[in-house]
């Protein structure tokens, strides 16, 4: 039986569309991702599931119960905000029980577990500080502890790293991998951050305006992206406009140069077909039995790990993307260069 | 430049200040006053040997305790709601708020003598009906203090965010009003009740039509015309009286700037 069943689920805010026909089944233990730009509909999604909307349309199953209108305080799902919510008139260790306090656990109870969960989320020593004399990031363990103080059906987090700098992001983000994984509680997680996704979850909802594009593993979203725009909004991606010269055999020609592309049928060709390929796929160079094409270098930018070039094939710009070394020898601005990249790369949407 | 900008300030706050204090320190002169040729409290000391002063003041504490009650009873979870679900009644609701100072108490007690006096209420018959009608009445004289203090107040938090952080942990509407909100907004409640009790005190109008000389603003009113040292120095009392209110709020608020620890995580 599935864990989580969200089945047709829809919702309009007037006339305005907000998620419609939404269908997705979570299976226990699993972290499950919705991934999409603001107004997507990721949001309100989650919402539906913490039982602070209603579904115009749909229902919602949580281990074969129907909850699609059960009160949000009888559901048992924990919920961790991109605020942190933290009640600023408790101490770390009152904010942590309060649900169980709730609950009207004993105290000696609340104390134990309140004590357990905050060693989990490395904060036992912090019990008598008020949010206000927390960081950021000890504000959003704080409110992943009292999510999980009370032992949720499910773990809904709504961006919860957004307000948080960089650093601070990359280690919480490993954090609240390892807890979900310690705990193994089945996670939903909201976010626009295509990393925080990809590194997080063990399935990926890409959305868009209100309806889902792609749902699969991270590896199969970004290396087997089913529509353009989840193509082109996880990674980056190159898109240069062909012509078709034998669609059966996956040959198109790019201006004069003709290239071969490993075929596959998943997207229909549409009326102007366009050559899809990441940055790292290409390579600077000629390579036996590689496609190839002429370009001219038009900028180089060096980020560190890796070394963006900016390239213009046939009047149309591509990226190319290589790992930075100490012996990198790297082409000069307007310099025409040779490029390649396999045939099982690249694909036509 | 800053050097005759800093002149002029100083030069207003003085002319302020002289505004302000002169007449009240004339007040106070004059009410040491009582005893020929010599200062002394004699007029206080009269004022607090009278029963009656102690009688009405205490019975205007009381119903300003009450209305302060009635009026957070009434009005925090009003405002509350309102934040939390019908943000677009917020305009109306500021308007009415605004209403006991466009409409008289001249006129709000009259109507609410004329509406109350009869059939089916009767509440003007005995003096706890009275007494309830004249909360009733600073209940909306002091709305507009009370409303702008929890409406600042709910704006200082995320009422919203909070609210459904405690019912994901499985907080009822009591539990989230009262442990949750309420905490959060206990200063401004004060302060707002504080104001009410301080407006309360001294009401004249409304007192003096339903309670008359029972309340502590017609005494002043009484003594005032038959007394003359005496009456300064309940203007002083009075002062006193919403300073120290003043005070207790400003005591209150206090200490509430909490900074962020920054960096540390």
């Amino acid at each position: 039986m599935t864990y989580l069943l969200l089945s047709n689920l829809s919702k309009y805010y007037g006339n305005t569309l907000a998620v419609e026909n939404f269908n997705l089944e979570v299976e226990r233990g699993e972290f499950v991702s919705f991934l999409g730009p603001s107004g997507c509909g990721k949001t309100t999604t989650l919402r539906m599931v913490a039982g602070f909307e209603v579904p115009d349309q749909g229902n919602i199953l949580l281990e074969g119960e129907d909850i699609t209108y059960l009160a949000a305080n009888q559901r048992m799902v924990g919920m961790v905000f991109q605020s942190y919510a933290l009640f600023p008139n408790m101490n770390v260790a009152d904010n942590v029980g309060f649900g169980l306090s709730v609950r009207k656990m004993p105290a000696e109870q609340i104390r134990q577990r309140v004590s357990e969960i905050l060693k989990i989320v490395q904060l036992e020593d912090l019990q008598k500080r008020y949010p206000y004399q927390l960081s950021g990031g000890q504000q959003q363990r704080v409110a992943l502890a009292r999510a999980l103080a009370i032992r949720p059906r499910v773990l809904l987090l709504d961006e919860p790293l957004s307000a948080l700098d960089a650093k601070i992001r990359v280690e919480l983000r490993a954090e609240i991998r390892r807890i979900q994984q310690e705990l193994k509680i089945t996670t939903v997680y909201v976010t626009h951050d295509q990393e925080e996704a990809l590194s997080l979850s063990d399935r990926i909802v890409v959305m868009n305006k209100g309806r889902i594009e792609q749902i699969g593993t991270p590896f199969e979203i970004y290396n087997y992206p089913q529509t353009e725009f989840v193509a082109s909004f996880i990674g980056q991606l190159n898109l240069i406009p062909v012509q078709v010269v034998d669609r059966e055999g996956g040959l198109y020609r790019i201006g004069g140069q003709t290239i071969q592309v490993e075929q596959n049928h998943r997207t229909p060709l549409s009326s102007q077909p366009k050559l899809a390929i990441r940055p790292e796929e290409v390579k600077l160079g000629q390579v036996e039995g590689w496609n190839q094409l002429t370009a001219l270098v038009r900028q180089v930018s060096f980020l560190g790990a890796i070394v963006r070039i900016w390239l213009e094939v046939e009047g149309v710009s591509l990226l190319l993307d290589v790992f930075n070394e100490r012996k990198l020898v790297l082409p000069k601005v307007n310099e025409k260069v040779v490029i390649s990249f396999p045939h099982h790369a690249c694909w036509v949407l | 430049m800053s050097k005759p900008n800093t002149l002029w300030s100083w030069f207003w706050m003085i002319v302020g200040g002289l505004y302000f204090f002169l007449p009240l320190l004339a007040t106070f002169e004059f009410s040491l006053k009582a005893r020929k040729g010599v200062y002394s409290f004699l007029a206080y000391e009269r004022v607090f040997a009278d029963p009656l002063f102690l009688r009405t003041f205490i019975f205007s504490l009381e119903m300003a305790v009450f209305t302060a009650l009635a009026g957070i009873l009434l009005i925090f979870p009003t405002v509350y709601w309102i934040r939390l679900k019908l943000p677009q009644l917020r305009g109306l609701i500021e308007f009415v708020s605004m209403l006991p100072f466009v409409v008289p108490a001249i006129v709000l007690v009259f109507g609410l003598i004329r509406v109350f006096s009869g059939a089916p209420f009767f509440l003007t018959n005995t003096f706890a009906g009275t007494n309830i009608l004249l909360i009733a009445a600073y209940v909306v004289l002091t709305m507009p203090y009370l409303y702008r203090s929890i409406d600042t107040g709910l704006q200082a938090i995320d009422v919203r965010t909070l609210t459904e952080a405690a019912q994901s942990l499985g907080a009822g509407w009591g539990t989230i009003l009262f442990r949750v909100i309420l905490p959060n907004v206990r200063v401004s409640i004060l302060s707002g009740s504080f104001l009410a009790v301080a407006t309360v005190m001294g009401e004249f109008t409304i007192a003096s039509f339903l309670v008359g000389i029972r309340a502590f603003g017609p005494y002043m009113s009484l003594v005032g015309q038959n007394k003359t040292y005496e009456s300064s120095s309940l203007a002083i009392i009075s002062f006193a009286l919403t300073w120290a209110f003043i005070g207790l709020i400003q005591l209150l608020n206090r200490g509430r700037v909490q900074t962020q620890i920054a960096g540390a995580h």
